[in-house]
Formats: C-alpha cells, sequence, structure tokens
C-alpha cells in the first residue's frame, strides 16, 4: 500500500510540474507558437511553423534499445530496417526506419513526424500516437497497456536517434510544418453534414482521388500498379473501411484523422498531401465526404466499435427475415432493405496448409430472408478486382515458401504477380444439425468424418455447387442432386463490391446431406472467402468463426395474449393492496 | 503496483476484471453510505429509500455498461437479485432504518396529500403496463446469440505423442530452458530477463529464446498479436477470441509441458468441454518441428516475463 501512495503523489507532483511548465511557457517553451501564418512564410494553409525536438537524454537512448530488442526488432530487425524474422510474411510490411519515413503525421508532406521525447501530449507526438494506437489494418498493434508512456517514449528516442539513419530529428535543416489542429481559427472545421458531404463528393472526383480510390471508394480505382518508396506493391485505402484506417487512432469515424491525412499525406507511398492545392475547408469537405462513405447502420450512425479489437462489433447470429411470396433478386427491393445486415468478420485460414497469412477479404455483410419454401442468403463483400480464373489454367494454391530468403520472396514482393483464380463465397452448415446436442458442432473447417456438412460454394465463373465436407484433410465432394436445388439468384460485380443472393428450398428429400432448414432454431454457420487475385483457392481461403443461421419465428399467440393477462393480474392485486391499507387506516383512526 | 496504477485511472485492466470489479463496486458503495452518512451529520437527511434505489439503479448501470466484454442479461439478473437482497439486508439491519425505507411507500399508499395521491395515480397507472410489457418482452421470440460457456484450460492428458515421440506431462520439461552448461535450470529466464537475445555472445539460453521469438513472429502474431496479448491482425473474426499471454490467467498458470501439448495439438486435439470444433489454433505438429515447439513456448514466457508453473 506504500507504494501505492508513492503513485499517487508522484502523479500529482507531475500535475504540479505541468501546470508549472505551461504557466511559465505560455509563447517561449512550447513546442511552437500559435499565431498568424505570415503570407510569406511558404507555409500551406493550416500550417505553423515548429522547431526541432530537443535530443533524448542518453539514458532515454539506452532504455529504448533494452526494449526495442525485446518487443519490436521481430518485425523491424537488428538495424530498423523492416526486415525482422516477421517480415516477409507480413503485407503491408513492417516500417523501415532507416530513411525516416512515416506515414501518419502532423507534418507536411515529406518532413520528418512530430516527436518529442519528453512530451506525448497526443496531437504534439505522431510517432507516440502510433505506437499508442497501433496501426490498424496492418500488424504493429497498440502498446498502450503493455508498454508504459515512459517506455513507449525510451524505445521512440532509441529508434529515432539510432535507426533513421538517413535523418536527424534535431538537425537545424529539418524544417518542421505543423499542422495545429489545436488551432480552432486557422482550423475551422466544417460540421459533418449533408452540405459539407456532398461539396466533398464532387471534389474527390476534382482532384482526381478516385482515380487510385475508386467511383465508390472502395480502393479499386488502381489495385494493382501502385508502389511505395521500397519498391513493394500497396493498396489504396477503402473508404468504406475506417476502422482499417492507419491514421485512425483507435477513433475511426473521427473525421479530424482524415482531414490530418489530406492535410499531410502520407510519407513513402503514392499518397500526396493536398495542403497547396486546396484550401482547409475543401479538405475537411472531403474529408466529411470520406468519412461518410464508412460503413453505418441502418440509421445512419458510426458502427458500434468492439474495443478489445477495434473492429465493428461482431453479432455472431445471422437471423433469416420472413416474407410474403417470392424472394426478390435485386438486393435494393424493399424486402431485402429493411432486413438487418450483419458483418462477418473473417481472417486467414493458417490451421492446415496451405495456409492464407494475407486474407485480402477481412469481412463480408450478410442478409437472409425465407418465405413458405425457401431460404435466400444475400452476400456482400467488397473486393478490389473481379477475378475469374483464365482458361487453361490449373489451380493449385500454393502456401508461401518458409521466409529465409529475404525481401525478394516475401509474400510483398508477390502481391498481384499470383496466378489469378476464381473468386468465391462459401457457406457451410452441419448436414444433421438436429442431431447434434449444443455447443457441440462438427468442425468449423469442413466438418469431420462422422458429422460431416453441407457446404455451397459460389465462384466467379458462375458456378453454385453443394458439397459435402468431411474433414479438413479429405477433399470436398459434390452432390450433383444438390446442386440441382440450389439456385444463384445474383452475382455482380461493381465498383470494387461483390454481390451475391443464392437461395434453396427450405426442406429437401436428402436428410442424411442437405442441411434441413426449421424455424426457430440455431443452425451453426460458418463462411468462407477466396480472393482470386490472391491466388486463394482450396484451403488458401479466409475464413470465419462460428455463427448462428436462425428463421425468426413468427410471434406466438401466446406472447399475445398472456402480457394482456399478467397485467390484468397486476391490476387485481393493485386494487387488493389499495383495499387493504385503506381498511387498515380506517381502523387505526377509529 | 502498476496493477493499481491502472485502475485508478478508470481503463479496463485485462485479465484482473473480477478483481477490478470488486475493488470498484467496494469504493463506490462505501462512497455512497459515506456520502449519505455525511449528509445526515450535517442535517441534509437522505430517505432510506431513495437511497437503496440509487444504489441499485447506480449497480444496473455498472453491470451493463461498465463491465466489458459485457455480459449477458441472465447473468446481469442474477447479480441483480444478489444485489438486491443485499440491499435489503442492509436497510432492514435495523428497526429505525426499515422504518425510514417504508415510509415514502406506505405515504403514497395511503395517499393523504395531494402529491402523493398524484404519485399514487402515475404509479398505479404504469404498474400494470409495465408487467404487461416486460412479460411480451420476455415471451416474444428472440435472436441473441446462445450463451456456451467453454472451458478454458481442460484438463491435460497424462502424455502425449509429437512426431513420433511420447512426452509423458508430469516428468517432459523443455530441453532449452537450461544454463550455460546444458542443464535444466528453472532459475535461468530470471538471469537472463532483461537480457538480449540479438546480442551475439547471448549464452544458449538467450540464442533459444531468439529463435522461438523467430518461430512466433512468422506463425503465431497473426493470432496472438506483436505484443502477446491475443490481438492479433486476424483476432477480430474468431470467437473467443485468441488466447492473451500477457494476461496471467493463461501461460502464467500453466506448466510449461501443459502449453507443449495445447500447441502440439492445437484446437483439433482439445478434449469436448474446450471446444475442439470452434479453435482456429493449429496443430502446430504439422507446421514446427519439436524443437521449434519448445522454443517459441520459451520465448512466450520470456517475453511476458511470466513464469511456468511447476509441478508440486
Amino acid at each position: 500500500m506504500n507504494c501505492y501512495f508513492a503513485n499517487v503523489s508522484r502523479k500529482g507532483l507531475l500535475i504540479a510540474a505541468l501546470s508549472i511548465a505551461v504557466g511559465a511557457g505560455a509563447g517561449s517553451a512550447v513546442l511552437w507558437t500559435s499565431g498568424d501564418v505570415a503570407a510569406d512564410s511558404g507555409l500551406s494553409p493550416g500550417f505553423v511553423k515548429g522547431t526541432n525536438p530537443p535530443k533524448p537524454d542518453p539514458k532515454m537512448i539506452e532504455d529504448g534499445k533494452k526494449i526495442y530488442f525485446r518487443k519490436c526488432v521481430w518485425c523491424h530487425g537488428v538495424d530498423g530496417a523492416g526486415d525482422g524474422p516477421g517480415a516477409d510474411r507480413l503485407w503491408p510490411r513492417p516500417r523501415n526506419f532507416n530513411q525516416g519515413t512515416f506515414k501518419i503525421r502532423h507534418t507536411a508532406s515529406g518532413e520528418l513526424p512530430l516527436f518529442d521525447p519528453n512530451k506525448p501530449t497526443p496531437g504534439q507526438n505522431d510517432l507516440f500516437e502510433t505506437v499508442t494506437h497501433g496501426l490498424p489494418g496492418s500488424a504493429m498493434p497498440s502498446w498502450d497497456g503493455i508498454l508504459t508512456e515512459q517506455q513507449r517514449l525510451q524505445v521512440l528516442s532509441f529508434v529515432t536517434t539510432q535507426l533513421v539513419k538517413d535523418r536527424k530529428f534535431d538537425d537545424k535543416t529539418e524544417t518542421v510544418s505543423i499542422l495545429n489542429l489545436a488551432d480552432k481559427d486557422a482550423i475551422k472545421q466544417i460540421t459533418y453534414g449533408k452540405e459539407s458531404i456532398e461539396k466533398g463528393a464532387k471534389l474527390v472526383v476534382d482532384k482526381k482521388c478516385v482515380e487510385c480510390h475508386g467511383t465508390n471508394g472502395r480502393g479499386d480505382g488502381n489495385p494493382f500498379n501502385l508502389k511505395d518508396d521500397w519498391g513493394f506493391p500497396i493498396q489504396p485505402a477503402n473508404w468504406h473501411k475506417c476502422w482499417n484506417f492507419r491514421g485512425s487512432r483507435q477513433d475511426p469515424y473521427n473525421v479530424k484523422n482524415i482531414f490530418r491525412t489530406f492535410s499531410t499525406g502520407v510519407n513513402g507511398t503514392p499518397m500526396p498531401s493536398f495542403a497547396d492545392n486546396t484550401t482547409v475547408e475543401e479538405r475537411w469537405d472531403m474529408a466529411n465526404f470520406v468519412a461518410s462513405l464508412c460503413e453505418r447502420d441502418a440509421a445512419g450512425k458510426p458502427l458500434p466499435i468492439d474495443p478489445q479489437t477495434d473492429k465493428p462489433k461482431i453479432n455472431f447470429v445471422v437471423p433469416s427475415g420472413f416474407v410474403e411470396g417470392e424472394i426478390p433478386a435485386d438486393p435494393n427491393d424493399k424486402k431485402w432493405q429493411d432486413r438487418e445486415r450483419r458483418i462477418i468478420g473473417l481472417g486467414g485460414q493458417i490451421t492446415h496448409k496451405p495456409r492464407n497469412f494475407v486474407n485480402r477479404i477481412d469481412d463480408l455483410w450478410m442478409k437472409s430472408l425465407y418465405n413458405k419454401n425457401e431460404i435466400a442468403f444475400l452476400f456482400q463483400w467488397d473486393d478490389r478486382s473481379k477475378s475469374q480464373v483464365a482458361p487453361g489454367v490449373n489451380v493449385v494454391p500454393i502456401e508461401e515458401a518458409p521466409p529465409k530468403t529475404g525481401e525478394e520472396n516475401s509474400i510483398a514482393a508477390k502481391q498481384n504477380k499470383y496466378e489469378v483464380y476464381n473468386d468465391a463465397v462459401a457457406i457451410q452448415f452441419p448436414a444433421k444439425w438436429q442431431e447434434i446436442v449444443p455447443p457441440e458442432k462438427p468442425r468449423y473447417l469442413h466438418g469431420e468424418e462422422k458429422r460431416h456438412v453441407d457446404l455451397w460454394k459460389w465462384e466467379a465463373d458462375g458456378t453454385l455447387k453443394a458439397y459435402t465436407g468431411s474433414g479438413w484433410d479429405k477433399p470436398l465432394e459434390e452432390r450433383s442432386g444438390a446442386t440441382g436445388k440450389l439456385k444463384l439468384v445474383k452475382s455482380e460485380f461493381k465498383d470494387g463490391l461483390w454481390t451475391v443472393i443464392m437461395k434453396r428450398p427450405l426442406k429437401t428429400d436428402d436428410k442424411d446431406n442437405d442441411a434441413q432448414f426449421e424455424t426457430g432454431k440455431y443452425i451453426p454457420t460458418v463462411f468462407f472467402a477466396w480472393d482470386g487475385h490472391n491466388g486463394d483457392a482450396g484451403l488458401k481461403m479466409a475464413v470465419s468463426a462460428f455463427y448462428y443461421s436462425i428463421l425468426e419465428p413468427p410471434v406466438p399467440i401466446e406472447a399475445k395474449v398472456y402480457p394482456f393477462l399478467m397485467a390484468l393480474g397486476m391490476i387485481i392485486a393493485e386494487g387488493w393492496i389499495l383495499r387493504r391499507r385503506a381498511s387498515k387506516k380506517k381502523m387505526t383512526k377509529s | 503496483m502498476d496493477v493499481i496504477k491502472q485502475m485508478l485511472t478508470g481503463k479496463l485492466v485485462e485479465g484482473y476484471m473480477p478483481m477490478q470489479m470488486l475493488f470498484e463496486l467496494g469504493s463506490f458503495a462505501l462512497l455512497f453510505i459515506g456520502a449519505f452518512y455525511f449528509l445526515g451529520k450535517n442535517g441534509i437527511k437522505v430517505n432510506k429509500l431513495a437511497q437503496a434505489t440509487g444504489l441499485f439503479v447506480f449497480s444496473i448501470l455498472y453491470f451493463t455498461y461498465r463491465i466489458y466484454p459485457p455480459i449477458p442479461f441472465s447473468v446481469r439478473a442474477i447479480y441483480a437479485t444478489m444485489t438486491l437482497i443485499g440491499i435489503f439486508m442492509w436497510v432492514s439491519s435495523t428497526e429505525e432504518s426499515w422504518k425510514d425505507f417504508r415510509k415514502p411507500i406506505i405515504a403514497v399508499a395511503d395517499a393523504n396529500t395531494a402529491i402523493t395521491k398524484m404519485i399514487r395515480t402515475v404509479v398505479v397507472v404504469l404498474l400494470p403496463f409495465l408487467v404487461g410489457f416486460m412479460g411480451y418482452n420476455s415471451m416474444k421470440p428472440n435472436v441473441d446469440e446462445p450463451i456456451e460457456l467453454r472451458t478454458v484450460h481442460p484438463a491435460p492428458p497424462a502424455s502425449t505423442k509429437v512426431h513420433g515421440k511420447t512426452f509423458v506431462l508430469q516428468t517432459a520439461s523443455s530441453p532449452y530452458r537450461v544454463d550455460d552448461a546444458g542443464k535444466y535450470s528453472d532459475t535461468i529466464q530470471k538471469t537472463h530477463i532483461d537480457g538480449n537475445p540479438w546480442d551475439e555472445k547471448a549464452p544458449p539460453y538467450l540464442q533459444y529464446v531468439r529463435e522461438g521469438g523467430q518461430i512466433f513472429f512468422q506463425n503465431c502474431h497473426f493470432c496472438h498479436g506483436d505484443n502477446l496479448n491475443g490481438r492479433g491482425m486476424f483476432a477480430f473474426a474468431f470467437n473467443p477470441i485468441p488466447a492473451n499471454f500477457t494476461d496471467p490467467g493463461t501461460i502464467a498458470q500453466l506448466q510449461e509441458t501443459f502449453v507443449f501439448w495445447r500447441v502440439s495439438k492445437g484446437g483439433i486435439g482439445l478434449p469436448r468441454e474446450g471446444f475442439p470444433w470452434a479453435s482456429v489454433m493449429p496443430p502446430w505438429e504439422q507446421h514446427l518441428t519439436v524443437d521449434e515447439i519448445w522454443k517459441v513456448i520459451l520465448f512466450e514466457y520470456w517475453h511476458t516475463g511470466y513464469y511456468p508453473r511447476t509441478w508440486d
């Protein structure tokens, strides 16, 4: 307990010290001074001139080195060249620190990021924030809770002085122009709203954003020809998945993060800064538009983000809604539009060979409807390209060789060079789920020998087939009879979005092999997806966890009657209590 | 100490959820009672019913919104019932407090003043609606996620056979947890906990740690994370999310040979209570040699700073 109080008082001291520093340093000791930007300063609108950061204390560098060789070296390498043992199975690759090229900054394009070894202040310490929040969509995790603030500053002191080799943070020839988001006068934020979004929608066309990011912003404009500064293939961001934005800082719907990226560009990548050819207002409009594309719920509200994973919260149930009459083939039909969609998270299949370390499809959106006779599933997912196997190509998925041959053989270098196979999705149910007592299920990966699964797989060449799976190590066997019962209602690729609708009768004759659908029952369901441009085929694919499909039962008659009876009972009870109380009162009075 | 510091910041500390919950609830209950006592001393008497209601509402809100990951409704209902019993015991502990608690209820029932009369009318009208609504809510079909409880650390077998060799869990030991002379050592990790495995002159133990780390970062981090906390790139897609080695409830609680069995046989090798059908954990004997498996385990303990549990 002693120690605990010591900590508290130290914190108190720190606060006291900080307030003194702030008080004394008004104007001089702070990192930069705010004020009007002189017309001839050469700074872009919204930027102010900063000063070079102080050199870290040698002790901090030394302590940081210890942390680096414990936590960071595994990906970033002994010399910080982004070539640690983990690097070759990663895409995007870990950062090569040597050139001092960092993506997420508050500084002008091409400049070093903000880093102050003594001040972990948000908005004033880019590298500290990167380590704290991680870079979603890459392997870089959030180190908050693993490394203390001091440790994060220490390791960055080591990285910025010893591993950034081509430039020096305290070099006076390094210019520091800071996008000062805290300066409310210079950075007049345009409120997120219809008007600004509409302006932004025009601007992203005018400024040619859509040439890379695609007409609908799904990152499908120029997916195969872009390279980073080190020659590795790189993909434009998909604006519909803001939780994968590297600079989202665990706050993906915050427009400020997007505004910052527009203003500073992303060093080392083809993403330029728009600071010189747009006004501050225009950048807000563009940022608001990009934020508006990020997936939202039916009411237009941001999706709830799971703080454990920093991705949209997943509900592991896919409910199927009842409709009268025909199930529509058009996903824009009211019947489909009224259905709630559910997100399905996908990871690479790395349980068995061939393993898929880079899965380009990381989620699906699912809806389901059923009528008296049939059940239909609507799949929608983002894919930067339509991939279809060319005639005569032999489909043999490969597992990447163990990474020991260096960069040229790394997964990152091989991107965009794979043999193109079919894009595909599949949905899997236990064949005889009625006989299995929950929570038991046949294994997620194609079931088991004694408990086989019914798997429906659609491929981009237009085929939809039913297979029996009886274990990960056995080939899927097509059942032609069952394939005949499946119907492909729609398959369409448009602007980086696949839409596939498939349906099947609820009940079939082959009760041993075809999954039978009953209302109100939780039926274990697994999803699989393949990106043909990723060399995905067979077990080289993306997989989901177990979900449950359930045909929503109609509201039973009991649920309509009993509540009235219960309310009536309550009224009688109330009358009884009040009467009793009244007679008691009379008695005490008399 | 670091943990208490983190708790004081109000952030949820992973692996300490039950402790933190009791700590926070206890502090808040004390704060409540202390505040009412203080107010009473200063002449502002807060009625016991109001106190009890405040405390109850607060705990419901706490169970619903504070605890993460959220606990299912059925469990929250149990917690709420227990809280209610506790509150009743507290208000009925003395005759005086019980009277104070009953006073407003009786006043409303008797409705001697205009205000109590109004409250009584509102309550009498609203209560049947509330009961009917709750009845409908519980009877209408729901499509919530079913609760399925999994045994996180199932009982291990006596022995496990990997790559043709049998390992008896009680007697086997890591061939790489060794001192410079190559002899098994329980203390070698402690000696080198701050060492640099990338130092060319590193002792054999640290070199094995480095080799283990290389294997980890080519195979395991996709799920278990670059900081070993179970939040790798693929983690969000899986249910349950991968094991967090920095949590004191995982490898810190297990013998090294237990971990060897789990790594070698993977999800598919779990007993039924561990839900083998749902785990994507590879049976690593399909991808790694016995030596590589021991080394990666050695690395996990060194990196997290935890020590394997010993057989005693």
